[in-house]
Formats: structure tokens, sequence, C-alpha cells
């Protein structure tokens, strides 16, 4: 058999076997569409609030009504006490609260200081900074008014007056993401999580399902085997990866900063050294059921520790140089940098470099593992 | 029935994969994703500032955002390289100090100080850039208090003119917003509905790949079932309390409720979950077909479950979805007890959320009959051939 030929029975293999094909081509597009669904809305809107008013001024009221004109908020009711707005809020139909304290207009206009109160259900944390929020800004807001009243009452110029209240501008705007929405932030990283599972999948159910019987694998030598099969999975994820990474990151609105060829030069040792570590690890199964469980298993802290939902700095050292050997760590950081945050090639170049090298060590392997798995059979 | 039982606990001790499924597999996963979030609120966060102006006040506000307890400050020389340090995740956010920033506040002109944060980071960026804007607008009040002494304003007097509100922020149910109150239930529950799954799809998929399938299928199916539901589900609702222990009771993260009333609602999401498995296994009946599906139901779960986006800002087809998975009917429960300490009231009213999956029951009694068939039939051609 030559090369080509084995390339060719390598993915018919693959497309024939139905577990894997559910795997690979059904997985692959379920997951595309389910993993980002949640959040197509990208940002959470208005967050109903309870508010307590035990001042009933028309400041108080004035206050509602800016509170529920934000773009953050919405007041979903009023209530005379504190515990009824616990209540509210434990069968979430609120999830802030604003308490307006008794004497509230009368104490400011005879120029004594008063405490409003502010609370987020922080159980649900996009929701308690969108609360916290929206309220801090409307309270500012009133605050700098009464700040301008209070001092063009005591003879100041308003060009002056204003210049004391807010002397310095505050202009912060999120990069990068700019609508800060959800699916910029998931999409990049978990998209390339996917790929890597179902790789791992496929390569090792293919393997696990062969050491034990006959086939065209028999016959071929094992670095050839191990050669074609890495080339026969590559050419279904050079298909893969464009649909994701071309088609999937433009669809989900993910910023994309790096050009075709980069990301190209990216992904050609990532799904190299990915196909490479799941033939390494179908040596060690022979039950088909198994590398399925096994890689979903690892899917959760992989994702986690992978460095965009929380800190790497926060993540303690051990479990980082753990997650070291898993080719997706490696990949998704280099696609962030790359892709996400524009940086140069120079800066994700020990990044894919680590994916080569990891390439290399899970090639070693695979061609141990498949050598192995041949022995018996040479001897029968 | 009895016997039943024997032979399927004789089966779990003879199955090391099923047996490392109960016992220790799922204490390393728990434990390594708590231990991953440990640190539990993010701390010294690196905030890029380029100080254009080198003066007092500049200094001043670098000292404030330095003196938060969420970030801590690099001083970088110019633009440049503060934006490459941003794009290479060295710094989450970059402070640009104006020149002649505090020759523009003595003459009565406004500066503007430019915060950029990652927004592709969205939960770190949206921490810093919040903490930020806190440091500074403490530092300016204190700015504008001097400026009102300094024109002879008396000192009450300014106190109050500089803020005649103050604000009193309160985070309910989490109080210093710590992320493993936040994030690590919804984990676990996670990872308790897939370690579920793959035990009862294990279990089922033993049978299938024995001799004695057919029989197993047709005499008694239902006291076969009940058997495995017997056995597995105290197993892995002991996994759910050594996760509620380990949270709630050893680490100590606070909780309103009661854990007991928690572990009962375990206890109907477990239900639910052989359910959606025996529905899938009777549909497939191939070893790696079952596992490979039940894992696309079960893997997305936590995006499911409504924790990190809010459920009702989900899709119709995403919250349609969502009843789907038993996870996202239980975190409702663990919410409202750990956070509200909701009575046992309130957990039953939520649990008729399930009454979609006795929908089940009839399905999979039919999917039942017909895996029959199809055992019967292949057990025929192998006969013929």
């Amino acid at each position: 058999m030559t090369f080509w030929q084995l390339i060719i029975r390598e993915i018919k293999a693959i497309a024939t076997d139905k577990a894997i094909a559910l795997t690979l081509f059904g997985g692959v597009i379920f997951y595309s569409i389910l993993y980002p669904l949640p959040y197509l809305n990208e940002v959470p809107t208005k967050q109903p609030i309870v508010v307590v008013d035990l001042d009933h001024s028309s400041l108080s009221r004035e206050l509602i009504e800016h509170a529920n004109a934000s773009p953050k908020l919405l007041v979903a009711a009023q209530v005379g006490s504190i515990t009824a707005a616990q209540q509210l809020i434990s069968e979430s139909r609120a999830h802030g609260l604003l308490v307006i304290p008794a004497n509230f207009k009368r104490d400011l206009l005879t120029g004594k200081g008063v405490t409003l109160a502010y609370a987020g259900d922080a159980s649900y944390f996009l929701i308690y900074s969108d609360v916290i929020e929206g309220l801090v800004t409307v309270g500012m807001d009133l605050n700098q008014q009464i700040q301008l009243k209070s001092l063009l009452a005591h003879g100041q110029s308003r060009q002056k007056a204003e210049q004391t209240i807010d002397p310095i501008h505050l202009n912060s705007v999120p990069v990068f993401n700019k609508i800060l929405g959800y699916t910029p932030y998931v999409v990049p990283g978990l998209f390339l999580l996917i790929l890597h599972q179902t790789l791992l999948i496929g390569g090792a159910i293919l393997g696990a399902g062969q050491w034990r019987k006959q086939g065209y694998w028999s016959d071929v030598g094992a670095v050839k085997l191990v050669c074609g099969r890495i080339c026969a999975f590559s050419i279904i994820y050079l298909f893969f990866s464009s649909f994701y990474v071309g088609y999937c990151y433009y669809l989900y609105e993910v910023s994309l900063l790096a050009n075709a060829i980069t990301i190209g030069l990216l992904m050609l040792p990532f799904i190299l050294a990915t196909a490479a570590c799941g033939l390494a690890l179908s040596c060690l199964f022979t039950r088909r059921d198994l590398p399925t469980q096994v890689v979903l298993l690892a899917s959760m802290p992989i994702l986690f520790v992978s460095g965009f939902v929380w800190p790497i700095g926060l993540i303690p050292e051990p479990l980082v140089w753990l997650s070291q050997i898993v080719p997706a760590i490696p990949a998704i950081m280099a696609m962030l940098k790359l892709n996400q945050l524009g940086a140069d090639w120079s800066v994700i170049l020990p990044l894919w470099l680590h994916l080569w090298l990891l390439f290399a060590i899970y090639f070693a392997l695979a061609c141990y593992g498949f050598t192995r798995h041949k022995r018996p059979q040479l001897i029968d | 029935m009895l016997a039943t039982i024997r032979r399927e606990l004789n089966a779990l001790w003879h199955d090391p994969w099923l047996l490392a499924l109960v016992s220790y597999i799922p204490l390393l996963c728990a434990l390594s994703l708590w231990w991953l979030f440990s640190a539990g609120i993010p701390r010294q966060l690196p905030v890029a500032v380029v100080d254009f102006d080198h003066s007092h006040i500049s200094r001043q506000l670098t000292r404030h955002i330095d003196a938060s307890a969420s970030t801590q400050t690099i001083q970088f020389a110019d633009h440049a390289s503060a934006e490459a340090a941003m794009s290479n995740t060295q710094v989450f956010a970059m402070v640009t100090l104006p020149q002649d920033l505090s020759k523009d506040l003595k003459q009565g002109h406004t500066p503007t100080i430019d915060i950029r944060y990652n927004g592709e980071f969205l939960l770190v960026g949206k921490l810093v850039s919040s903490s930020i804007s806190h440091s500074l607008a403490d530092a300016l009040l204190e700015l504008a208090r001097l400026k009102q002494l300094a024109a002879g304003i008396p000192v009450p007097q300014a106190n109050i003119n500089s803020s005649p509100i103050t604000t009193q922020i309160t985070a309910l149910f989490n109080q210093n917003n710590n992320y493993v109150g936040f994030l690590i239930p919804p984990i676990f529950v996670a990872l308790l509905q897939i370690m579920a799954m793959l035990i009862f799809a294990n279990c089922l998929n033993r049978e299938m790949a024995q001799s004695g399938y057919q029989q197993w299928l047709n005499s008694h199916l239902l006291r076969n079932v009940l058997a495995k539901v017997i056995v597995y589900t105290p197993l892995v609702l002991l996994q759910g309390c050594f996760m509620l222990t380990w949270l709630y009771l050893y680490q100590g993260v606070p909780y309103a409720g009661s854990l007991g009333l928690l572990v009962l609602a375990q206890v109907v999401m477990l239900l639910a979950v052989w359910l959606m498995v025996l529905l899938v296994f009777f549909l497939l009946q191939d070893s790696a077909r079952v596992v490979s599906f039940c894992t696309a139901l079960f893997a997305p779960a936590f995006a499911y479950m409504g924790v990190t986006f809010p459920t009702h800002e989900m899709p119709l087809l995403a919250r349609l979805w969502r009843e789907l998975m038993p996870s996202s009917h239980y975190i409702e429960s663990h919410i409202s007890v750990i956070s509200y300490g909701d009575s046992w009231q309130m957990v039953l009213r939520q649990s008729e959320s399930y009454w979609g999956f006795l929908v089940l029951i009839p399905v999979i009694v039919i999917l039942a009959k017909w895996a029959r068939k199809r055992q019967a039939e292949a057990i025929e051609v192998e006969r013929h051939s």
C-alpha cells in the first residue's frame, strides 16, 4: 500500500465508523451552534431591581425615575420595607436593591450628608456587576447635581463649580472586545478546545477499535501507520478548523486581528500535536467507549486552566505546569494573543515552538505505542 | 430483586473503570477544579500606568491604584510598550496620566485620564476597570476637597460639598464577591451530572457487551433497571454529598438553608439523569455511540445553568434546550437554598419543573421494546450466517 492509499483508507475508516463520525462531524457542527447559543444576546440588558423608598419626596421619586431610565436597571417594584424587598429578591423577581433613607431630601437641603444603600444579588456575577454599576452611576449623577446646586447657591460661577465637582474626566473604555460581549469572550478559546477534544476522541476511538482486529492497518509498519493517520486527521481538521476559525469566529463577531497566513501557521502545529496526542492516547485503550469518557472528564479542567476564564497568575503553579502537556493550552493562549489581542508573532513564538515540541513528543510516543501493539501480531 | 442487586454489586466490583468512576475519579476532578479557583478573590491584577506628567498629583493617583487590593501598577515609559504588554496579557488595563495633568488642574481646565481595559478577558477586565475607577474617584474626591479648602470653605462644609451622598454597597449572598462561592457550585453540579451519566451509561453498556444481553432485555427488564437505580443512586449521591461537605462545611463557604434539602434535590436530579441515559441507551444500542451522544447532551451543561450568563437573557431556543438538562433544574434549587435559605416547600415547587422528564417514561418503554426486537433480529442474522 502506498502512503497515499493509506491516507485514503484512513479517511474512509474515519468517515464510515459511526461513533467517530458522530463525534467528529456531528460534534463539531452541533457544538458550534450549541455552545454559543445561550450567549447570543451578548450583553445582559436591564436588570430588575426593587426600591425601598422611606422618604417619599420629590427628590426620591426623581432618583427612582433616573434609576429606571438607566440602560442597566429596571425598577420592578417599590416596597415599604427591606424585609419585603428581600422576599422579592429570594423569589428571583429582583436582583438588586436600592434603599432611600427617611428624610433624604430634607437632610440634603439642610446640608447634612445622607447615605444611599445599594445591594445586588452576587450569586450571579454579571447581574451583580451590572446592577451595582447602574446604581453607582445614577447615584453619582444625583450627587453632582446636588453639589452643583450647592456651589451655585454659594455664589460660584457655573464653570468654576463644574470644574470643582469634576476636576478630572475619567474616560474608561474596554478594548479588544469593545461591546463586552459574552460570545467574543467565550468563543475563541472554547472553539479551539472543541476541535482539540473531538480530535483526541476520534484518534483514540479509531485506534482502540483496531488493536485486536485484523485489517488494512495490520499490513502497514507502525511509523508509516502513525504518519498516515496523522495526515488523514489533519486533512479532515483542515476543513473543521477553517469552518471554526474562519467562519464561526466571524459569525460570532469575535475580534479578528491576525491575518490568515499567521493563523494557518499557528493551527498547523496545533492540529499535528493534537492528532499525535490522540494517537498516543489510543494506545492506552482497547475499549471503544472509554476514550470519549476520559476526554470528557478532562474538558472542564482544561477549559478553566487555559487562562481566559480565570487569570493564570491566580491558578496554583503545579496545575499550570501539569497543563503544559495539553496541546490546547499553548494553542488557546497563542490564538488569543495573536488574533484577539493583536500581538506580534514574536510574542507567540515560544508558544508555537512549545506546540512543535509537544508534536515531537506525542509522535514518538505514538510510534512507540503502535509498535508495541503490533508486536504480538507478528509473533502470531 | 435482592439477587439482581447482588449481581450488580458483584459486576461493579469486577469492573475497574466503573469502580474508578464511583470512587477516586470524581474526588480527583472535584478537588482539582476547586484548587484551580481556590485563590477565590482576584488580587494584585497587573495594570500598566503610563505617566507623562511626573508630578506630585500623578504619583498620588498611581499610589491610589496601587493601594487597591485587586490591582497593582507597573510603570511604562510610553504607549507602545504598554500596548505590547496589554496584547501579551502581562497587564489587564492601561491608565494614561496625560502631560500637564497637574498644570491643567491648577489652571482650572479639566484634563482627561484615559483607561483602557481588556474586554477580551470579560470578568477580569470588568473587575479591573471598576477597581481603577473606584481608586481614582476616591483620589479625585480628595483633590476636590482640597481645592474647596483652598478657596476658603470650612472643613465640615467642604466634606459635605465634595460628597453630599455617600453610598453603601452590599454584595448579597456572596459577601466578598468570592469566585469560589460563585463558580464552584455550578462546576460541581456539572461534574456530578457528568459522573452520573457516565456511571449509568457504563453499567448499561456492560449488559450489552455480555452474552446474556437478550435475556436481560427480555425477562424482568424493569426489575433489572430498578436494581441499577437502587445501586447507583446512593453511590452518586455520596459524591454529591462530598462536594457539598467540602465546599460548605470544610471550606466554610457561607450557606443559608439546609444542606439536607439539597441532597433530596440531588436525588430528583439523578432520577432525571437516569431517564435521559435510558432513553439514549435504548435508542442507540451501541456502547461507543451511547457515550458520545450522552456526552454531546451533557457536556455544555455549565453554559446553560445561567450562573455566568443570566437565564432570562438567553434566546428562546437556549431556554428550551436548557430544560433538557437536569442540572439546570437543580441549580435553581441549589442557589435558592444556599443563597436565600429557602425551605422545602420552595424546593418542592421547583422540583415540579421536572415534570417534562416523566414524558420520557413511555418513550423509553417503546424504545426498549424496539431494542428487544432489534436484538432478536441481530441474533437471528448471526445464527443464519
